[in-house]
């Protein structure tokens, strides 16, 4: 018995240390995390590296894809232990601006100005991966913009008009009501969901800058004052007015209940980022030629911005580790996965990379508008839980969950989500 | 005991501690490695402040430690935990304890049942939460249509803070409920059959030999089926993080899911590491304090 | 006799009622998988799809990742069994039978063991296997699993071990049997069932488990089989019917292995051992 279970360990530990042992030789060696895991997806990245490693015989690259949430994790535990891939990428906002000021990543400015290759992205893409005057992330995959989505027929057979206020899109949801059809399709438990109504609400009540200065406390901008106050408002008159569906705060958003209720005319609007057209075709494109999108209405009477957006411009940031020992091959490689051959896969698999000229090489219907909203707009606001730091995000999201779940009231979830930033801030 | 130990010499002591402790050798080299040295490593955390990205830490004493004792949130997980405990108690053991008694007594007729009673367990906590979610979703689920043939309406019950945790717990007991089945089996088929033959001998009926002479006997093995059960109580995570996130408005959070949420999600690993330390305090001084008092009782018995 | 009648009815419909409350969530997992990812949600839930699809199977079954992922699942659940079992059945002996000074410490450590949360040794363990160059290899899974398992295990089987009637042991004793012998000739075969409980327990355990998986893994060719699910797993959707597909597919081993082991649960193994 002893003697198996001494076998056993050495030829576990044996077999570790070959392992080990078989990877010493004398190439340089770049590894990248990146979830695009979509079979049509992963390969820009697995044919970039492929070019790459043609044109640099010396450099061996790893790219290792994986799903969304498990990057999360995986990436916070690799972050903790201090064993970061040399290239990899957050969501821009509050979580970069910490990698930035720890140390963990490195300054692209010098690489991004090199030859004005900077030049080649959206300026709100580059806006958006700058802090304190420096480039800390390349806008890597994709424009998304918050659009209202709704079945075309739909509206037809029943009398309905894309309402342009929010006074209107009100009347709407009342014609909806009845009609015995839900107004909004959400699905809140996982929180994001509901948090663009409010963002689209005080963008319009309060313009941009109202978050813009609460959030970074500037021009006495505080989350307790009015545009977030009537937002919540808001959002309690219209669950309390029964305009969204039954048991929308536990429907988890992965489970396709906020999006099968529109598809099946169950409910009418459904308030989603533009991968929702990705979505739909993926699980349903027969519906497909009826979508239609438009934007948040206006808020007649505020000092708002009708045309503000909610969206990133870049989704996906790459980062170049301050452990890497290779840089300037790892900025390189990352061109590659940003070249023509590689911005074009992406269009093909309905992307909106975030580089100039990106309105020509559209030829989907709804993603053109999508791209007029966009570029009609003043800016992309950047969804609250990714601008905020982690921990004000967090709290922004539970409480705003349960202003929606008519727990808490606007005022009381204003001071947790004001005490929240202020004390991220003095950190 | 082989031999009462008083009367052992020294040296015999000592051989038997000597052997005692090669037994437990290589058990202890894992636990060290892989247990012992997290917990210390944990507990370092703790005294830090990190969010979990710096290189480096800053130190804290016993700051967090402060902010943990007078943490509400820490005390509802807890109050949720402490619910879980007592309701699993109440439900799985003694159902549990009916299963593997019957099937105890009925033997390989019952075969197909048993296996069938056993399928809840062998679902990951992951597939169980994918069901019940559609199960339980107010619009597309199974609960709604029943309640309206009985004339209510869209009945939303993980979505409901009062109603969720109880929700869960029942998947819960439904999802461990076999493996106490098991576990009891177990334990009865330790029991020989000449036992219940003497017994019935003698003249006692069913009911007599099961609470008379079964449950004392198996007095040991409820005692660490009860441990299981709390610790794993208090442990808990996979299905309430897959089914609620700890929601809504903490009515389900435990003090597992609080845990992750501040060391992976909200950049506050160091609270997150004062948090699990917490968790791994209380539950070992629970376990221990039942395990000692529980057997006095059963050596008096 | 009306009374028996009575009972024994009782007794069966309370059997039968347990039996749907545990099958019928596994039924609709399995009818689940014969449909597509359109169809679940437009047929409606819980409806019974209108053609048994098998191409969800079919893409599983022809897929060389999830084929992957089954043998590394294979691989690192029986060989961390063995190790538990040996380890466990070792360090319950001096716990259940021998009487020494530092056995309250001893018992102590091994309840210690059971009380801590997985999530705070991601990070250590993380660091350990990278830095041993175990990262992204199976068997970086194996003494995890193996260690997280032992203090339940060596609970649970000291508990069993405990029952076991001395004048066995002292029968060996007298026969001149060494304490290994003793171990290994006398307790083992009596603690059967006690491991048998065991290897049910731990192999679900590791079966499903992913927080190490997905820690310690990395590439495909190294992931193990709770991890298949993410696959099947996009950033808003998840393609349900395949997820439970994977799933059904996944409990079907166990199912099986339960179905072996349950053998060992039976009474009459105490009587045997005694006269043999």
């Amino acid at each position: 018995m002893k003697k198996v279970l001494a076998v056993l360990l050495t030829v576990t530990m044996v077999l570790g240390l070959l392992g080990s042992v078989a990877m010493a030789e004398d190439k340089i060696k770049i590894t990248m995390w990146h979830i695009q895991d979509d079979d049509n997806a992963k390969v820009i990245y697995t044919d970039a590296a492929a070019r790459f490693m043609a044109d640099y015989p010396n450099v061996e690259v790893e790219v290792v894809d994986m799903q969304n949430d498990i990057y999360k994790d995986k990436i916070a535990i690799a972050m903790a232990a201090g064993e970061l891939p040399d290239i990899f990428l957050s969501w821009s906002g509050g979580p970069m601006i910490e990698y930035a000021t720890n140390g963990i990543i490195l300054d692209l400015t010098a690489y991004m100005e090199e030859d004005n290759y900077k030049d080649k992205f959206l300026d709100a893409g580059i806006a958006q991966g700058t802090y304190d005057g420096k480039i800390w992330g390349i806008p890597g995959e994709n424009v998304s913009a918050a659009l209202f989505f709704y079945d075309k027929d739909f509206f037809a057979a029943n009398g309905f008009e894309v309402p342009t206020t929010i006074a209107e899109l009100e009347t709407l949801a009342d014609a909806c009501l009845a009609i015995g059809v839900y107004p909004f399709a959400l699905a809140n438990l996982t929180k994001w969901t509901g948090s663009m109504y409010y963002m689209y609400l005080v963008a319009r009540i309060g313009g941009g800058s109202a978050f813009d200065k609460a959030a970074n406390q500037i021009d006495g901008g505080t989350f307790e004052s009015e545009p977030f106050e009537m937002a919540g408002e808001y959002i309690q008159k219209w669950v309390k007015a029964g305009y969204f569906n039954d048991g929308f705060n536990s429907a988890n958003e992965d489970d396709d209940i906020a999006r099968w209720l529109l598809y099946n005319n169950q409910a009418a609007m459904y308030l989603m980022g533009n991968w929702a057209i990705n979505t739909t075709a993926d699980i349903n494109p027969d519906f497909l030629d009826k979508m239609g999108v438009f934007a948040f209405p206006a808020y007649e009477g505020g000092t708002g911005d009708p045309d503000a957006v909610v969206g990133t411009v870049g989704d996906n940031f790459y980062h170049i580790a301050a452990s890497c020992e290779n840089p300037d091959m790892a900025f390189k490689f990352l061109q590659y996965t940003l070249d023509d051959t590689a911005i074009a896969t992406r269009v093909a698999i309905g992307k909106i990379p975030p580089v100039k000229g990106v309105e020509n090489m559209i030829t989907d219907e709804n993603l053109k508008q999508v791209l007029d909203v966009v570029s009609a707009s003043s800016g992309v606001q950047l969804w609250y839980d990714q601008y905020l730091p982690s921990s004000v995000a967090q709290v922004h999201l539970e409480t705003l969950q349960a202003m929606f779940g008519l727990a808490m009231t606007p005022a009381e979830a204003d001071a947790l989500l004001q005490e929240a930033n202020t004390e991220a801030l003095s950190e | 005991m082989i031999q009462n130990p008083s009367l052992l010499g020294r040296r015999k002591k000592r051989e038997i501690a000597r052997t005692a402790l090669l037994f437990s050798l290589p058990a202890l080299f894992f636990i060290v490695v892989f247990i012992f040295y997290p917990i210390v490593n944990s507990f370092w955390i703790s005294l830090h402040s990190w969010k979990g990205i710096e290189p480096t830490m800053k130190w804290a004493g016993l700051a967090n430690w402060a902010k943990l004792i007078k943490d509400k949130s820490f005390f509802n997980a807890l109050k949720n935990n402490l619910k879980i405990v007592i309701l699993s108690l109440l439900i799985q053991m003694p159902i549990g304890m009916a299963l593997a008694t019957l099937l105890d007594a009925t033997g390989k007729k019952m075969n197909a049942f048993k296996i069938a009673w056993f399928l809840p367990y062998l679902m990951s906590s992951v597939a169980i939460g994918y069901l019940f979610r559609y199960a339980f979703d107010p619009i597309f689920g199974i609960i709604t249509p029943i309640s309206k043939l009985f004339g209510g309406g869209a009945v939303d019950l993980l979505g409901s803070s009062t109603n969720a945790l109880y929700t869960v717990i029942s998947v819960i007991c439904w999802q461990y409920t076999p493996f106490y089945m098991v576990y009891y089996l177990a334990g009865l088929s330790s029991i020989p059959t000449d036992l219940y033959e003497a017994a019935i001998i003698d003249g006692a009926k069913r009911r007599q030999y099961f609470f008379r002479i079964v449950i004392p006997l198996l007095f040991p093995t409820i005692r660490n089926a009860c441990i299981l059960s709390i610790v794993g109580s208090l442990k808990y995570f996979d299905l309430i993080f897959v089914m609620t996130e700890g929601g809504p408005f903490g009515s389900t959070e435990l003090m597992a899911t609080y845990m992750y949420k501040n060391a992976f999600q909200s950049m506050k690993m160091s609270y997150g590491s004062t948090i699990a330390m917490g968790m791994f305090f209380i539950i070992t001084t629970v376990s221990i304090l039942l395990l000692f008092v529980l057997t006095r009782k059963e050596k008096d018995a | 006799m009306m009374k028996k009648i009575l009972f024994r009815t009782l007794i069966g419909i309370l059997c039968v009622i347990w039996l749907v409350i545990c099958v019928f969530p596994f039924l609709f997992m399995v009818i689940t998988t014969f449909k597509t990812h359109t169809e679940m949600m437009s047929l409606g839930v819980f409806a019974l799809p209108r053609t048994f699809h098998f191409d969800n199977y079919v893409t599983l079954i022809q897929s060389s990742r999830f084929l992957r992922y089954v043998l590394n699942s294979m691989t690192v659940v029986p060989i961390s069994l063995l190790l538990i079992l040996a380890t466990s059945s070792m360090a319950s002996y001096p716990l259940a039978r021998l009487k020494y000074r530092f056995h309250g410490l001893n018992y102590s450590v091994i309840l210690a063991g059971m009380a801590i949360p997985i999530h705070v040794t991601l990070i250590p363990v993380f660091l350990m296997t990278k830095r041993l160059g175990l990262y992204d290899s199976i068997w970086a899974l194996v003494g995890p699993y193996v260690a997280f398992n032992i203090p339940l295990s060596v609970f649970i089987l000291t508990g069993f071990m405990t029952g076991i009637p001395h004048y066995l042991e002292e029968a060996a004793e007298i026969d001149g049997c060494g304490r290994t012998r003793t171990f290994l000739s006398v307790i083992l075969p009596l603690a059967i069932p006690g491991m048998a409980t065991l290897s049910i327990y731990n192999s679900v355990i590791m079966w499903n488990e992913f927080s190490f998986a997905l820690v310690l893994t990395q590439s495909e060719a190294n992931r193990t089989l709770p991890m298949a699910m993410w696959d099947y797993k996009g950033r808003y959707t998840s393609n349900t019917p395949m997820i439970m597909t994977i799933l059904t597919l996944s409990a079907i081993p166990m199912i099986v292995a339960f179905f072996i082991g349950q053998d060992k649960l039976i009474k009459g193994m105490i009587a045997g051992a005694v006269k043999g």
